[in-house]
């Protein structure tokens, strides 16, 4: 029963491009060159539509900035005329991207799914030692700045959802906000 | 990002001020390697400055931890506060790294 529970907490990456989260309707829009300098400034422009309320922004910020730095460096190899597309919409009680590249796909997707499991499993048995191997995902394309641990927040974070599309080049995600509880008189 | 080093006695503290993301991080990186070239064994990284850390900021700290730790050598991470404490939690590290409160704490557990 104990470990029907823990699976049951194990988060996935999907594939699932029917999802709703892959609606555009009334989601503002912005598209960016390939520009690994400017993924910084780009995850601004977007943010800044944030409203005010919203608490820990810089997180917020953090967390868009490694989805745009995944498609501008990993889907499209950082080539400038290649074009990243953003859709967003935010409010004090959500924040939902879909963040789409040109590049052919996040390929290791099931291999991501299968570290992340280990390393959930190794972390449930809190052995530190064992851990050191799982914390950071690498593939034969993985350089020094990569961090290989981005996915692993993103997950966490995004908690109304982080789906791929069947080509895996757009990813769609929400954030829902906790709200004041209101005391009643 | 700017990195600023004192001693207290045996232990190096680096002090980081600004924020820890895809186009600094690896001077951090950078530096302690140069510090363990110079045979620095004790380093605690103050973070009480940071506001901002992204995974590239978050890699660094996994590569500086475990290549301290294959070493046998001491690092102590502390002050992590805001995002940067939220950044970690999310990546589920918080029992990984050794992480004090404050410095004071940093140096009393170093010379435990």
């Amino acid at each position: 029963m104990a470990e029907k529970t823990y699976l049951s907490e194990i988060h996935e990456i999907r594939v699932d491009e029917n999802n709703p989260l892959f609606d555009k309707t009334g989601l503002l829009y912005k598209e960016f060159p390939s520009d690994y300098r400017q993924i910084r400034y780009f995850t601004l422009l977007i943010v800044q539509s944030a409203p005010l309320e919203i608490k820990e922004i810089n997180l917020l910020e953090q967390q868009i900035s490694e989805v745009i730095k995944n498609a501008v460096k990993h889907g499209n190899q950082c080539k400038p005329e290649k074009k990243v597309r953003v859709w967003y919409s935010f409010d004090s009680t959500h924040a939902h991207l879909i963040v789409q590249d040109e590049g052919d796909g996040f390929k290791d997707l099931e291999k991501w799914n299968d570290f992340n499991r280990k390393r959930l499993e190794i972390l449930s048995e809190q052995d530190f030692e064992k851990l050191a191997d799982f914390v950071s995902f690498r593939t034969l394309k993985s350089d020094d700045n990569d961090g290989g641990n981005a996915l692993f927040a993103a997950l966490e974070y995004w908690n109304g959802g982080f789906v791929f599309n069947n080509k895996r080049n757009a990813v769609a995600m929400l954030k829902k906000f906790p709200q004041k509880k209101h005391a009643i008189a | 990002m700017e990195l600023k080093i004192r001693k207290s006695g045996d232990n190096y503290i680096i002090d980081v001020n600004g924020e820890m993301d895809l186009y600094n991080s690896y001077k951090l990186k950078e530096l302690v390697m140069k510090m363990l070239e110079k045979k620095v064994e004790h380093f605690i990284i103050n973070l009480e400055n940071v506001d901002y850390i992204d995974s590239s900021g978050i890699g660094a700290l996994i590569y500086i931890c475990s290549t301290i730790k294959k070493m046998n050598f001491r690092l102590i991470i502390t002050n992590i506060h805001g995002s940067v404490k939220k950044v970690i939690e999310l990546t589920k590290l918080m029992g990984y790294f050794p992480i004090t409160n404050s410095i004071e704490e940093a140096i009393q557990q170093m010379d435990d």
